[in-house]
């Protein structure tokens, strides 16, 4: 990446992508802590931003896949470029995902805001899934600027605590509502809460695979049916 | 990690055509070419790229003995063709350019009529024994250039009248007549326009079928759309070949990257 382009515009055009994406990147990461949040009862005026954040994520959207269309259309970017282009559309596709997942949150918050307080202890839980989803979130955003595959892959192996604790949150949810039918209402809504966390979960993993293509060009799949082990040995 | 770019490795070999091992090429006191080894395989369209002055069209010249002409190029390291070194006393250029055809940047139609272009290779070398013969190979070398529809009623008309796309496409027939194995091309389509360009390049690919073909060319495009394999040059040393595909998507050496991502020149 130290090299310039020839063409300095090339430079300009690719950077402005790269620029986008993280504004996207950190609008969305902030859009899953607030809705946490407004979830669990600490931040109830969160909702609001987090629709307002859900436009500007949506046309982000939208602007990346477009200049990434015209590069590919004018610049005929090879390479490292070539991936860098066609990973901007793929982790922009899934940063919007997380952003609608955002916004299901928030939704949930204000049908279960008055209910929630009997079921502090699954809140709790939940807390502790999102901060894992959080920093998960955060640290593959950081991989990809830094192209960082180490980290990208450690992203990656973390989803399984993620699927692990959803499943843990789930039983705890189901004895809580068995428990006491009063609970069964806001107990649905925090099972799918904690199913949009989980899948955001996915789509972080989705963003580090990305990161693996971009800096090896290999699909990481098949990279990790080659080895059958995680990497962080390549190269 | 160097046996992977340079896929000269015995294990990866499928009907190679051409080898070269150790091939270095000398004008005077420049080093054109440094112990370049590069394995060539049949039916295959082998694309070279590199900045201009990188030695790719000196390589592409020493496959069939062009050097030969210029008296302070010297070539020394083994070019196997089918095995046969190339530049073994025995050789005969004449008989071997035969072999290993060649089409040029600029279209160079001889300056006879379209037919006579054709006709001119298999009567010196001796491939037809009668007229109807002759006919025969010019309609069918024609037709594989994709220009017998355009030209067959004017099969006595001056080759240097047709367009520069047709010219160009009369030189791959006039090529092809004496029967090649190889046809080696040096920026065939620099000189044409888009439409002429991508008739050049769909024949490139139907001659594949029969022959190995080898071109040089500075878009990258280009050998993206031709090629199944790629090779690039940069200051005389072959840094890296493999499948087009990869090379443009993830090629290995940082000094190609650089180059098919335009950020040297």
């Amino acid at each position: 990446m130290a090299i310039a382009h020839i063409v300095r515009k090339f430079d300009e055009e690719l950077d402005r992508i790269e620029s986008l994406l993280l504004e996207m990147g950190g609008l969305v990461e902030s859009q899953i802590q607030k809705s946490v949040m407004a979830v669990t009862g600490q931040d109830a005026d969160a909702i609001e931003e987090i629709f307002i954040a859900e436009n500007r994520v949506n046309a982000l959207e939208r602007e990346i896949d477009e200049e990434t269309v015209r590069l590919l259309a004018l610049r005929h970017p090879m390479a490292n470029d070539l991936r860098a282009a066609i990973s901007a559309m793929k982790v922009a596709n899934d940063l919007e995902r997380i952003g609608d997942y955002a916004k299901s949150m928030a939704r949930r918050a204000l049908s279960i805001s008055d209910e929630t307080a009997v079921l502090n202890r699954p809140l709790e839980s939940l807390s502790r899934m999102s901060e894992v989803v959080e920093s998960m979130l955060k640290d593959v955003l950081d991989a990809y600027v830094a192209r960082d595959l180490e980290k990208a892959h450690a992203v990656w192996a973390r989803d399984d605590t993620v699927d692990s604790m959803y499943t843990a949150l789930f039983r705890e949810m189901l004895t809580y509502m068995m428990e006491n039918p009063a609970n069964i209402s806001a107990g649905t809504h925090l099972m799918f809460v904690a199913k949009n966390l989980e899948r955001t979960g996915d789509h972080v993993t989705n963003i580090a695979e990305q990161i693996h293509f971009l800096v090896t060009g290999d699909m990481m799949e098949r990279a990790m049916d080659a080895t059958q082990h995680l990497g962080g040995q390549d190269g | 990690m160097k046996t992977i770019i340079n896929e000269a490795d015995p294990s990866v070999q499928k009907d190679v055509k051409i080898k070269s091992r150790d091939v270095n090429v000398y004008y005077g006191q420049n080093h054109a070419i440094k112990h370049l080894d590069i394995d060539i395989q049949a039916n295959t369209v082998t694309a070279f790229i590199g900045p201009s002055g990188c030695g790719k069209s000196t390589f592409l010249r020493c496959l069939n003995r062009m050097n030969d002409t210029i008296d302070v190029a010297k070539v020394t390291g083994e070019i196997l063709l089918d095995e046969k070194d190339i530049y073994d006393r025995d050789v005969d250029p004449v008989q071997l350019r035969a072999k290993v055809g060649m089409v040029f940047q600029k279209p160079n139609p001889f300056p006879k009529s379209i037919y006579d272009n054709i006709a001119y290779g298999p009567r010196i070398h001796g491939l037809v024994s009668n007229k109807s013969e002759l006919d025969e190979v010019v309609e069918s070398c024609l037709k594989r250039a994709a220009l017998w529809d355009e030209v067959k009623d004017r099969l006595e008309s001056p080759g240097t009248g047709l367009s520069g796309g047709q010219q160009q496409r009369l030189c791959i027939a006039r090529a092809i007549a004496t029967a090649p194995q190889v046809l080696l091309m040096d920026e065939p389509c620099s000189a044409l326009d888009p439409i002429a360009t991508e008739q050049i390049e769909e024949l490139i690919h139907e001659l594949r079928q029969d022959y190995s073909v080898v071109i040089v060319t500075h878009s990258m495009q280009q050998a993206g759309r031709v090629s199944q394999k790629t090779a690039f040059f940069h200051l005389g040393d072959l840094v890296e070949v493999g499948d087009t595909d990869r090379i443009f998507t993830s090629p290995i050496e940082e000094r190609t990257q650089n180059y098919v991502t335009g950020r040297i020149g």
